[in-house]
């Protein structure tokens, strides 16, 4: 078969994006498309989950300039099965707006925003190049930064500025990190790139550059003590475009350094990993102590994806088949709830007018579904079995434990605690308690908003209940991240 | 699948139509269609009493998710079943005793026996599976069930404190639990709990033993409300009452000590378990009794007698994990075997005295005993009732609860004769902690029954006037209580049918195959030390009874704020504050603020391994030479750089800063790179004056900002990060690989690439997949600039001020 498949998940998004802008004033248009579009791109998303765990990892080298001369695009499992969750959650995501995305929003480009935020998101899991690697940043930086301030409300205005100011910053650094790495060892391609690295051996320069790769993609995946842009630009936005920023962008930060870090960075794992494994354990504790500090349940949700940036950052820390393998299982849980999570906070917004604990509650009664979906979803998220999170987080203590970091792998543990104590809040509050809900939009139209909240969970429920089917899938990827020889070997063939 | 696990998932099932039932045939009460398949469950799981008898356990396995090791494997022996039959027996009067309980007009009936499905399919998992994942599993779905029926009138304050409390309590000793398990596995390298049985000898001296031994404890006692966990006990009583008889008296609270009965086999033997089992339930037996005696509210009373008794249970498996130790284990396993027998019979009394308390509320209106008094008259039958429950609690004869409450003191007695783990020197507290508690448990028992049902009967404090029950109210209790009677008068009935197949369980290692253990209970053992203090414990009991009002000032002696209330009410007080106050601190909502954390964490962390890693090199072998021309085109950088930021106008600041741009255009051209150098000097004239449009329509730089003073921390974060970068930058440069890919391009540029101009050809084609997506970049700006000047929705979608992030 011929590799250039694996551009497709890259390109259709990108392509309709482009015919979007031509279609801005017809709405239905719009919907259309950009849904056909991402059901296609799931499909071959789909196809290209079960062609890898059939024949292995493949790799596509762009323009047939050959490896490590030109750019690969490389589709391991880990990359695949985050492009397939990243379309699922784009697809969900477009359902929930074509709800509420109004006509003027949808004539300003909005679904073309959301397409070229997925183009980038996917060309940075499947990129096998460090430089082109920034590229897709920058692709999926700029579309964030359209869809972050579109609308133009005071919130978004201010937000924004800060936003752009922090991604320039790291952008830069960025950049200087890549010419730095290419200094010392004249290559971009990450497969070449580890065999290079493999060959200095211990060296000072590299674990020095292997910082400040850490801090540039940390700075996206908002690691302790990066995070600080976040809370504040993921509240500013509407409910659609920070499930996309939840489940998405802070993602393939944690994916860079997952994959950074299993393939490039080994020479001092020593020091590099514990250094990141001390660092995931204060995510999550600036995690929960945000999560619990809050009132306002966008705030809370927002703290939430500290602690799974944590949890994930922690299973890849360990370096031991069962903390990676968690790593794996929690990363994609962790796309799906999050998306899900602010998905029923924009649908709690659109009933109530308000995201403020303090400012409603007993919505239970006349919203049971709602009320149960979050409760579930709560669950899911605090890693309760049988749903999606338990399995993960099981593996990355597990991780822990066998890596003798019982202290830390504990309280990774015991963060689901204080995680579920900070979703309870909301349901106890908000769902339990006398009936008081500020403005009370029509029920039948809250209830179309469901569809993709309730798709989300089921994907959730399915994870979790049928782990088995995926277990496979998950353990190709972990393989790949705990053996680099597999990853260059499929890159540098021939 | 067999049909022993679709008894755990049947409950679950059924829950699912419960609502269609429910709304279906709102004329019926809803408990009537749930109230055969507890029945029917408890039919199914007494066929394999005779199985349980002389066999090893049953199992059966349904893969799950076998390539983790995780497997549906149900195992029945006589410890499962034992708790199998409860659930299913309890559960059956428990529903039948709802349906008369709680009003079909009134109540959220669906939503309530949806919990309790729930809760049953979940409890029965937790005492059928021999996997310890599963069993987690479980036992989390039996903690969330408790914590929706004890929030089931959630528009009750009270109702929801108590629901969260139990929940966070219960969801932490779960997760202790789950780390202990997962230590287990990796000393074991499997789930399954009779595998970990089996390699028991040799884990013990694993070094991973003793936390996992702590960790499992912390499970078991935050779910059996051992000390100092008890405290979301009494606050569970907000459920309705037939769920506190159900949940938080006969079964839920129960898997603790099932949890470590289970896992007895792997831990009997060490000091550890043996003192924290022991000292932990000895302890929380008096603590609870000595509660409960101050209790004015009748379900309180119960919750702390219910903490006190698991405590007694719990002491009893602590000091009869031991036997394992001795060739004559007979004489100690006997705390096993009361362990069990006061677990059956605790279930019965306690379920019938919780019935008589939800009686009694429910035909007064009140649970206050200061309220209530000389029911006995009005209420014959539920006096009745509570008098056999009260009497078998305080262990008096001829009920169940004297046999295993003698029991209980031989089990400490016999401590005293160990001679193991110190018994010497601290054995003597069980024995004498285990009689004052039962001092305190006569007391409380009388207190129940006495100033409930005789005394003054005060009509005009009751909101209801009282009468005796309906019929069907009254069956569940008076089933229980004739079982109170009957196990009372033939406790042999249990002897072979029951104990002894639990106990072997408890204790697989003791017995060679076809063994069993003696049991003989009898009520009668002559003038033993156990029949004095019996005698102690009546005659000291109703002293105090008596002469309680002189002594209640005892409890003031506790400050209130030293409670452990008080303590989990500050410290979730304290966490919510101090966790905002923190997080208000750093997050300022000022941008400037965050790039300092950010820039200062770089700092750190880049200068550290620079540092330690020792990554700072020199190497100026094959710089080129620095002429006139660099070195004046470097000043002028400098200067520039230097005038931008002290400049006081914005023109100032923007023409230095172009000037900076310029030079390194010059530089392009001192380096031969004419096309670079084109680039540059377009893209500084473009954007330079791009900035003096915009600032065109900026106000004036304010004041303030003139007189610009020093800020020291600005500075040493300006040049720390100037700093690092800059060696960053020498040292990579001095490390600088001779074999890069650039080569490669330099080769093949006009052969394959069909260019001279090497930049040109990577551009647009060795890396022109890049170009097409900076391209692509410019595009999303546009489209994001023109919308951003364009589209106006007023943030209607957007909260303006929803957050404190400010």
């Amino acid at each position: 078969m011929n590799n250039n498949i694996i551009i497709l998940p890259i390109i259709i998004p990108m392509i309709t994006a482009v015919l979007l802008i031509f279609f801005n004033k017809q709405e239905k248009v719009q919907k259309y498309l950009s849904a056909v579009s991402s059901v296609i791109n799931i499909g071959i998303s789909v196809f290209l989950v079960h062609y890898v765990h059939t024949n292995g990892i493949i790799s596509l080298e762009v323009g047939d300039w050959k490896a490590p001369f030109g750019i690969v695009l490389v589709a391991d499992m880990y990359a695949i099965l985050l492009v397939l969750t990243a379309n699922i959650i784009v697809f969900a995501c477009l359902l929930f707006s074509y709800k509420i995305v109004d006509y003027n929003r949808s004539k300003f480009f909005y679904y073309s925003g959301v397409m070229f935020l997925l183009t980038g998101v996917s060309g940075a899991f499947l990129t096998g190049d460090l430089f082109n690697l920034f590229v897709f940043y920058e692709v999926m930086l700029m579309s964030s930064y359209f869809l972050i301030v579109h609308g133009n409300s005071k919130p978004q205005l201010r937000e924004t500025i800060k936003y752009i100011l922090v991604n320039v910053i790291s952008s830069a650094l960025f950049v200087i990190s890549v010419a730095f790495l290419y200094a010392v060892t004249g290559t971009l391609n990450m497969a070449d790139l580890s065999l290079r690295v493999a060959e200095l051996g211990s060296s000072g320069i590299i674990a020095a550059i292997s910082i400040m790769y850490l801090i540039v993609f940390g700075l996206k995946g908002a690691i302790f003590p990066l995070f600080f842009w976040m809370p504040g630009s993921y509240q500013a936005p509407p409910a659609a475009v920070t499930a996309l920023f939840g489940a998405l962008l802070t993602k393939v930060g944690v994916y860079s350094i997952t994959r950074v870090f299993t393939l490039i960075f080994l020479q001092d794992i020593a020091f590099t990993h514990t250094f990141i494994a001390w660092l995931a354990v204060l995510t999550i504790i600036f995690g929960v102590i945000g999560a619990i500090s809050f009132s306002d349940i966008k705030q809370i949700v927002i703290y939430n994806i500290l602690t799974g940036v944590g949890v994930i950052l922690f299973g890849v820390s360990t370096m031991t088949e069962s903390g990676l393998e968690g790593s794996v299982y929690y990363m994609i849980h962790d796309m799906i709830i999050k998306g899900l999570l602010f998905l029923l906070v924009g649908i709690v917004f659109s009933i109530t007018g308000t995201t403020n604990l303090d400012k409603f509650s007993g919505l239970i009664k006349k919203y049971p579904t709602l009320g149960w979906m979050f409760f579930i979803a709560a669950l899911a998220l605090a890693g309760i079995p049988p749903l999606s999170g338990f399995i993960g987080k099981l593996k990355i203590v597990q991780g822990g434990f066998e890596q003798g970091e019982f202290v830390l792998a504990f309280a990774v543990l015991l963060s689901s605690l204080l995680v579920l104590y900070s979703v309870m809040k909301i349901f106890i509050n908000g769902f339990w308690g006398e009936e008081k809900i500020p403005q009370v939009l029509e029920t039948s139209q809250v209830k179309s908003l469901y569809v993709p909240a309730a798709f989300l969970l089921a994907l959730s429920l399915f994870y979790g209940l049928g782990t088995e089917f995926i277990s496979s899938y998950i353990k190709q990827a972990e393989q790949v991240l705990l053996s680099p020889d597999l990853y260059i070997e499929a890159v540098l063939k021939e | 699948m067999t049909f022993l696990h679709w008894a755990i998932l049947f409950p679950f099932l059924f829950a699912f139509m419960v609502p269609f039932l429910y709304k279906t045939f709102r004329k019926i009460h809803t408990g009537w269609f749930v109230l055969p398949l507890p029945i029917c469950l408890f039919i199914f799981f007494l066929q394999f009493l005779p199985g349980v008898k002389y066999k090893e356990g049953i199992v059966q396995t349904v893969k799950w998710i076998p390539s983790l090791g995780i497997d549906f494997a149900v195992y029945v022996d006589g410890l499962s079943l034992l708790f199998a039959l409860l659930i299913t027996g309890i559960g059956s009067l428990v529903v039948l005793y709802s349906i008369y309980y709680l009003s079909k007009e009134k109540e959220q009936l669906n939503a309530f026996y949806v919990y309790l499905l729930m809760f049953m399919g979940a409890m029965l998992g937790v005492v059928l599976t021999d996997n310890t994942i599963v069993l987690y599993t479980f036992w989390e779905i039996t903690s969330f069930s408790s914590f929706l029926l004890i929030g089931y009138w959630h528009y009750r304050e009270r109702s929801r404190y108590g629901a969260l409390k139990s929940m966070l309590i219960t969801v932490f000793g779960g997760l202790s639990m789950l780390g202990g398990f997962i230590l287990l596995y990796i000393m074991t390298g499997t789930f399954s709990i009779r595998e970990t049985i089996a390699q028991s000898s040799s884990i013990a001296d694993n070094g991973l033993f003793i936390p996992a031994l702590i960790l499992l404890l912390l499970g078991a006692f935050t779910k059996s409300a051992q000390f100092p966990f008890y405290i979301w006990l009494p606050d569970a009583m907000e459920a309705p009452t037939p769920v506190s008889a159900y949940l938080h008296s006969a079964t839920m609270v129960k898997a603790g000590i099932y949890l470590v009965a289970r896992f007895t086999p792997v831990f009997a033997g060490s000091a550890e378990w043996f003192w924290i089992v022991s000292l932990f339930g000895i302890f929380t037996l008096f603590w609870g009794s000595f509660h409960a005696v101050k209790q004015t509210d009748l379900k309180a009373m119960l919750a702390f007698s219910t903490v006190s008794q698991l405590g007694m249970i719990m002491s009893l498996l602590g000091v009869g994990s031991a036997a394992l130790l001795f060739d004559h284990f007979e004489f100690y396993s006997v705390a096993i075997l009361a362990a069990i027998f006061h677990l059956i019979n605790h279930a019965t009394f306690k379920g019938s005295l919780f019935m008589v308390a939800g009686i009694v509320d429910h035909e007064t209106g009140t649970r206050d005993i200061r309220k209530l008094g000389g029911l006995m008259s009005l209420m014959p039958i539920t006096f009745t009732i509570g008098l056999i429950g009260a009497f078998s609690m305080a262990g008096l004869p001829p009920f169940n609860g004297f046999l295993s409450k003698e029991m209980f003191f031989t089990g400490m007695i016999r401590v005293l004769n160990m001679d193991v783990f110190q018994t010497e020197t601290w054995g003597f507290l069980l024995p004498v902690l285990a009689w004052i508690g039962s001092i305190f448990t006569f007391i409380y028992s009388m207190i129940f029954v006495f100033k409930t049902f005789a005394g003054k009967l005060q009509l005009e404090n009751l909101p209801k006037k009282p009468h005796e029950a309906p019929i069907g109210m009254l069956i569940p209790p008076i089933v229980l209580a004739s079982l109170v009677v009957i196990f009372g008068f033939f406790p042999n009935l249990l002897a072979y049918s029951l104990i002894e197949p639990a106990m072997k369980s408890v204790m697989p290692s003791l017995l060679k195959d076809g063994e069993h253990f003696h049991i003989h209970i009898s009520h009668w053992h002559g003038f033993t030390a156990e029949f004095w203090m019996t005698v102690g414990v009546v005659i000291l009991g109703i002293f105090l009874y008596l002469t309680a009002s002189k002594w209640k000032r005892v409890y003031d002696l506790q400050p209130k704020r030293m409670t452990l209330n008080q303590l989990y009410d500050h410290s979730l007080k304290t966490a919510g504050k101090t966790s905002n106050r923190l997080t208000s601190f750093y997050m300022t909502g000022f941008i400037r603020d965050y790039l300092v954390y950010i820039f200062a964490f770089m700092i750190m962390a880049v200068g550290a391994t620079m540092i330690i890693k020792q990554s700072i090199s020199f190497a100026a072998d094959d710089a080129a030479p620095v002429g006139i021309y660099e070195l004046i085109l470097s000043i002028v950088m400098i200067a520039g750089s230097i005038t931008a930021v002290l400049a006081r106008s914005r023109l100032t600041a923007i023409i230095a800063l172009s000037s900076v741009g310029y030079s390194l255009a010059l530089f392009f051209v001192l380096f031969r790179a004419p096309d670079l150098a084109l680039t540059q000097l377009v893209i500084e004239t473009v954007s330079t004056a791009l900035f003096l449009l915009a600032f065109y329509f900026l106000p004036e730089l304010q004041k303030k900002d003139k007189t610009r003073r020093f800020r020291l921390v600005n500075f040493i974060i300006s040049a720390g990060v100037g700093g690092i970068v800059t060696l960053l930058a020498i040292s990579a440069s001095s490390e600088r690989t001779g074999k890069t890919i650039a080569e490669y391009f330099l080769e093949t540029s006009y052969s394959l690439g069909g260019g001279y101009n090497v930049v040109n050809v990577i551009l647009v084609d060795f890396r022109g997949f890049d170009t097409l997506f900076e391209i692509t970049v410019l595009a999303i700006a546009a489209l994001a600039v023109y919308s951003m000047i364009r589209l106006r929705t007023g943030g209607k979608d957007v909260e303006e001020n929803g957050f404190k992030n400010e």
